[in-house]
């Protein structure tokens, strides 16, 4: 049933066994998973069917650092659906290492291991539509995967293992229909989660308090209650509310919050293959099942282990757009192009270089030199994104010259120090609003820096190129772009201890009997992976345990 | 040694067929199809058998014109005499969810509905009556779930159907239904019942397609825009289903013609209705082939 608050009489009241704020990715799958069951299941969603201004504007706020992160109401939106109306729908789980404590990772380690996680991951992938959980060259292509460089061979990176790429599905258009339907699951929209009101101890939730922009008031009254609002807005819940707990909820120990994590990312380099061009294959193979994959150079667990480094991936990637010295029209067709690409894809189209006419025309001549090159390119972008329901994933250009650079993309260690914390500003519903304080470490510098000299010394031995790279410049390029957008993770932390952790095992506060959280803010560290599906497959597990536990009124 | 005397009517539907072969299998089993005779023939050999069963599909004049026919002279026998009547699933017509043989037929239900409806009313009139509710029925032989769905397939006018497609697929291995229908004739607690005959833990129709197209090898599987599969399930169906009536007289020219995707199919692939299968299990002892097993056959049936 979907239902708009703006349709409640005032100080109205709604019940239900579970209420989930929020439907994003962890808010739709958790009520996907309970429809049928035996409890009554309320979805609470701040936003409508569609982008609204004001309501996205809730999400304002301010960085500390606006270098290093992009404004809070980037890369994600507040509306059916969340930011999986706008993701990139890359896959993959995250690898048994990260569950672990690692020595050299200060504050790593979950309270669960990757074989708690595992059983959810089949189904996580399908609700991603991202086919089947498969992983490896292997287990999807069979012996007959082609090699990403023929001739290369490490020891310390696999290249068999696999992203996959959801279409990208967006959780509001593909799965509302099924929540519609259904007598033990109600969707309320324009519901804004304005107070969580606690019983007199502090430790059980009484009931929600919702508003509306218009200034409509509604309670939500349950058995147990779920934060599914993201890594950074469910930080923010717990911290702006202080009636019981002048800290916030969650947040005796100083935790809510903090060890906030993105991944360090950028492109760095050239690599001039000397073997074959048709012995390099950087591009999306579809899988029997029609799912795009790519292959990658993934850092081996061993390797992190003997490095006492963190988890880190790479990809062969095009030379950076902004500078025309490329030559390629469909670079130059992109940077002209940008004024149309939506902001969360825009990023690389800025830089240093570029920005003078003397470039711009420069683009303008790529273009001009390259007309059939730039017309096949369109049509393919046309035919297989703008208008396919599955879309090619991203920009995949084969360089003639059989020259690339490296795109990286690695763990970020957690670090008290960065962090989400309130601004003495607030929202029209009068919240406190957001302020970020994202910060990397030195140790994250020095995971990228060493895995790219392995990365270059086995390219080198492999005899199939060389890797050229400024050691000098890791820094740089990590910074260019800032924290990698739209992956908020670790600011109330899965643990087993309540001093330096803000949820059990089963992702409830410890504080806080009846209050659970789902999304990447519970995970303590933030692996190599991209977060979306590992989301949705704790989200499937919490909802496991809720049935489990029969949490009722 | 007394030979158990089957009947069976319908013996020319592939179900037909395989359960008239199943019996003549049977030393102890005498087993005839009655498809030809006429009313006082039939009456003449229902009067003699211990068993009849009734496999007849097709539209719903050859259902309800069958199941007079059988029933007329079921009416005429006497004592009463086991009757296994194969129905469908469509009898819950538009309902979704779990439903149960008691569940009752949602509007809105459709003519081919209505006419197992009807026969099932009839049916029910005899004492020892077995109704059998079969869900899609799949593999070798079976045309309308396993052979146009291999064609659709191969020809990528059908494959992942998103949101079209997230509907329960009910599915029976053909050789599941051939063994509900042997052991409904002898059960002894079946008499006076239904039961639904479906896979235990079905697919949705996505997951069916998607593994269906992997077994026959039309992959990498097509995602179909919801423009493409509106334009195949209803734009084009009328006018393919016309060319198909009256060129499909023309063996020559109507290879040329694609068969159509029937709205009918687009419905049933969106509809969230699950068969409970539990009685089936329980009283008439039956297991079912898993998926993949198949589907390894359907496809080496169809894959040319």
């Amino acid at each position: 049933m979907l239902l708009d608050t703006t349709d409640f009489p005032d100080d109205h009241e709604i019940r239900a066994d579970i209420i989930i704020v929020g439907a994003g990715a962890a808010g739709i799958t958790m009520a996907l998973d309970l429809i049928g069951s035996n409890q009554s299941v309320l979805l609470l969603e701040s936003g409508g069917l569609e982008e609204e201004p004001g309501t996205q504007d809730l999400y304002a706020g301010a960085v500390v650092n606006a270098r290093l992160h992009s404004p809070p109401d980037r890369y994600r939106q507040r509306r059916l659906g969340g930011t999986t109306t706008i993701w990139g729908g890359r896959c993959m789980p995250l690898d048994p290492i990260d569950f672990e404590v690692r020595d050299y990772v200060p504050a790593s380690g979950w309270p669960i291991t990757y074989t708690d996680v595992e059983p959810f991951y089949a189904r996580a992938n399908a609700i991603c539509e991202a086919g089947a959980f498969a992983y490896t060259t292997d287990a999807t292509f069979g012996p007959a995967a082609l090699p990403i460089v023929a001739g290369f061979t490490s020891a310390d990176f696999s290249t068999h293992r696999l992203e996959r790429f959801s279409c990208p599905t967006n959780f509001a258009a593909r799965y509302a229909h099924k929540l519609e339907g259904r007598h033990n699951v109600q969707v309320v929209l324009h519901a804004n989660l304005t107070q969580i009101v606690l019983d007199e101890n502090g430790t059980q939730v009484k009931q929600l308090l919702l508003r509306t922009l218009g200034g409509k008031r509604v309670a939500a009254r349950g058995g147990c209650y779920v934060l599914a609002t993201g890594g950074l807005e469910t930080a923010r819940l717990l911290l702006a509310n202080r009636d019981r707990h002048p800290k916030g909820i969650g947040n005796q120990h100083d935790t809510v919050g903090r060890y906030y994590m993105c991944h360090v990312a950028g492109t760095i380099g050239a690599i001039q293959f000397t073997c074959p061009s048709s012995a390099v294959y950087r591009g999306y193979r579809m899988s029997p099942e029609g799912v795009y994959c790519r292959q990658r150079f993934a850092l081996e667990e061993s390797a992190q282990r003997r490095e006492a480094i963190g988890n880190f991936i790479a990809r062969l990637h095009h030379p950076r757009i902004t500078d025309p010295a490329h030559r390629s029209a469909i670079l130059s067709l992109l940077y002209l192009a940008k004024p149309l690409i939506p902001y969360e894809y825009q990023q690389r189209l800025h830089g240093t270089e570029g920005n003078s006419p003397g470039d711009w025309l420069r683009h303008v001549a790529n273009v001009v030199a390259g007309p059939i090159e730039a017309a096949s390119f369109t049509w393919h972008m046309a035919r297989d994104r703008m208008l396919a329901e599955r879309k090619f994933p991203s920009i995949i250009i084969n360089s003639k010259a059989n020259l690339y650079s490296i795109d990286f993309h690695a763990e970020q260690y957690p670090n008290a120090a960065s962090r989400v914390l309130l601004d003495d500003t607030v929202d029209p519903l009068g919240m406190p609003r957001i302020k970020i304080d994202w910060r990397y470490l030195p140790e994250d510098v020095h995971t990228v820096r060493r895995a790219l000299e392995i990365l270059a010394k086995d390219f080198a031995a492999s005899g199939v190129g060389q890797l050229h790279y400024d050691p000098a410049l890791v820094e740089t390029e990590i910074t260019r772009y800032g924290a990698y957008g739209g992956h908020h993770i670790g600011t109330a932390r899965m643990g087993s201890d309540p001093r330096s952790s803000v949820v059990d095992a089963n992702c409830r506060l410890h504080a806080v009997h009846n209050l659970y959280i789902a999304g990447s803010a519970v995970f303590p560290t933030s692996s190599q992976a991209n977060p979306t599906l590992t989301i949705v497959a704790l989200a499937l597990r919490l909802a496991s345990h809720l049935r489990r536990t029969g949490a009722v009124r | 040694m007394i030979r158990e005397r089957v009947v069976v009517y319908g013996a020319g539907s592939p179900l037909g067929r395989r359960v008239l072969d199943a019996l003549r299998a049977n030393s102890d089993t005498h087993a005839l199809t009655a498809d030809s005779l006429e009313r006082e023939a039939l009456r003449a050999a229902v009067r003699e058998a211990d068993v009849v069963i009734n496999t007849t599909m097709g539209a719903a004049a050859t259902i309800s014109s069958a199941a007079n026919r059988l029933f007329d002279a079921l009416r005429a026998a006497a004592p009463a005499k086991r009757l296994v009547h194969v129905s469908s699933m469509t009898v819950y017509g538009s309902a979704i969810g779990k439903c149960n043989e008691t569940t009752l037929p949602v509007d809105p239900i459709g003519k081919y509905a209505a006419a197992h409806i009807a026969a099932e009313t009839g049916a029910r009139g005899f004492s020892q009556a077995v109704i059998l509710r079969p869900g899609c029925e799949y593999g070798p032989g079976c045309e309308a779930w396993s052979g146009r769905v291999a064609a659709w397939l191969a020809h990528r006018r059908i494959g992942d159907l998103g949101a079209g497609g997230d509907g329960c697929c009910n599915l029976v291995f053909i050789e599941d239904l051939v063994r509900a229908v042997l052991a409904a004739r002898r059960a002894p607690a079946a008499a006076g019942r239904a039961f639904n005959i479906a896979m235990a833990g079905p697919p949705s129709w996505n997951e069916y397609l998607i593994a269906y197209a992997i077994a026959l090898g039309a992959t990498p599987v097509h995602r179909m825009t919801r423009r493409r599969w509106m334009l195949e399930s209803r734009l084009l169906a009328p006018p393919l289903k016309v060319a198909e009536l009256t060129i499909g007289r023309f063996p020559f020219i109507a290879r040329l013609v694609p068969p159509p995707i029937p709205p009918s199919f687009r419905r049933l692939c969106t509809q969230e209705i699950r068969l409970d299968v539990t009685a089936a299990e329980e009283i008439l002892g039956l297991q079912w082939t898993p998926l993949a097993a198949g589907l390894r056959a359907a496809a080496s049936a169809f894959s040319d």
